[in-house]
């Protein structure tokens, strides 16, 4: 099971967003609130020279931002594909 | 191949799959994210039939709603980018992913995007000091200077979001005055850690691994000044996510699809558009639901005509 960590403030929408993927798709998180939590803003910043959330950290690989196509190859999510027309 | 498909996932959309969903029109809808652009607004007031929601609340819903039609295909998590007409008629979808569908017709409810400044730094700092999301970022200048660029409501509402965190706040303002509602105008003008900068552009966004700091020019008397600051919040409005149909249909001087407001047919036979992608007068979730019901409609209409 991958170690995911998410780095997010209350009023952002796509902290949500990916963290309701990671619950739709079983992927257990820790969370921390860079907006109170100090000392995470600070390990934030280190790990991926990024004054902006979402951070995600998926065995020490940094996303930045809600993207959802890497989210999924890192967690090795094979995702349905639309049948071809 | 698909009778339709749809490109974008706002309430335009979400109301075009149901509808199309419901005439059992073999439909596709290709969207990065459900909701559109109010997907990041903490509170929407007038959305009819509920008194308030949350952007996030309001996407949810409308992906539910479009989850619970039949026979509609969603591919989420992916953008369009390109469209060909082929020879005969029918046109060739790309995702950014690679995928490739076909169809018969085509309806656009791909919205807006944030505009850029487009200076030097802009890219090289985007998240490292630039800021496109007020609301989310904001929190993490608490103690800081930073600049809002903009003058209307998006702009205003930036400034007020970073009031109870940064310790000084500068507002670029391109000209002398101030769109946007007057109750917070006077909110924003009158608070003591604002500072309106009026007549001026940003040139240039500088720093070292984080902004430092920008250069900025004052667009009457041309001169040139630096400032020393940690965050730049770009508000300065939307451009119509039209670029992938730019060589098919007809663009207004904003880059917005050219409809015929009756039907929401666009200059190219096949394609539709409606919502905020189209030259609509009013940009509002309320309104891109009735264009895009009205554009499947339209649609239906003509393919029972055959």
């Amino acid at each position: 099971m991958a170690k995911v960590t998410i780095y997010s403030t209350p009023t952002c929408v796509y902290c949500k967003m990916a963290k309701e993927f990671f619950k739709k798709n079983n992927v257990a998180y820790e969370e921390h609130d860079v907006a109170s939590d100090m000392k995470a803003r600070e390990d934030m910043v280190n790990k991926s020279h990024q004054l902006g959330v979402p951070v995600i950290d998926i065995d020490n690989n940094i996303v930045i931002g809600f993207d959802q196509k890497t989210i999924e190859s890192l967690l090795g999510l094979g995702k349905a594909v639309a049948p071809a027309a | 191949m698909y009778d339709l498909i749809i490109i974008g996932g706002g309430p335009g959309g979400v109301a075009a799959g149901v509808y199309a969903a419901r005439k059992k029109m073999k439909t596709a809808l290709i969207t990065d994210t459900f909701g559109g652009q109010s997907l990041v607004s903490s509170s929407i007031e007038n959305w009819i039939g509920t008194k308030t929601i949350s952007g996030f609340d309001l996407a949810k819903a409308l992906e539910e709603h479009l989850r619970a039609q039949s026979g509609i295909d969603i591919v989420d998590g992916d953008l369009v980018s390109a469209v060909a007409k082929r020879d005969d008629g029918t046109f060739l979808v790309t995702t950014k992913s690679g995928k490739t569908l076909e169809t018969k017709y085509l309806l656009l409810t791909s919205g807006s995007r944030r505009k850029r400044l487009g200076v030097p730094g802009e890219d090289r700092f985007d998240g490292k000091g630039v800021v496109f999301c007020t609301t989310c970022d904001a929190p993490l200048f608490g103690g800081k200077t930073v600049a809002v660029v903009g003058g209307g409501n998006s702009a205003l509402e930036g400034v007020e979001d970073l009031l109870q965190y940064a310790s000084k706040i500068y507002l670029f303002v391109r000209s002398e005055v101030l769109r946007g509602d007057p109750v917070t105008q006077e909110k924003v003008k009158s608070h003591p850690n604002v500072e309106i900068v009026w007549n001026s552009v940003i040139e240039e966004i500088k720093g070292e691994t984080f902004v430092n700091g920008i250069t900025y020019k004052n667009v009457k008397s041309g001169e040139s000044k630096g400032l020393a600051l940690d965050g730049v919040f770009v508000e300065i409005g939307l451009i119509p996510n039209s670029d992938f149909v730019k060589d098919l249909v007809a663009l207004d001087d904003f880059g917005k699809v050219v409809v015929d407001h009756k039907t929401q047919q666009t200059s190219c036979p096949g394609i539709w558009a409606a919502g905020d992608v189209s030259d609509v007068l009013y940009d509002q979730n309320n309104i891109s639901v009735g264009d895009a019901v009205k554009a499947t409609l339209n649609v239906y209409d003509k393919i029972k005509k055959g």
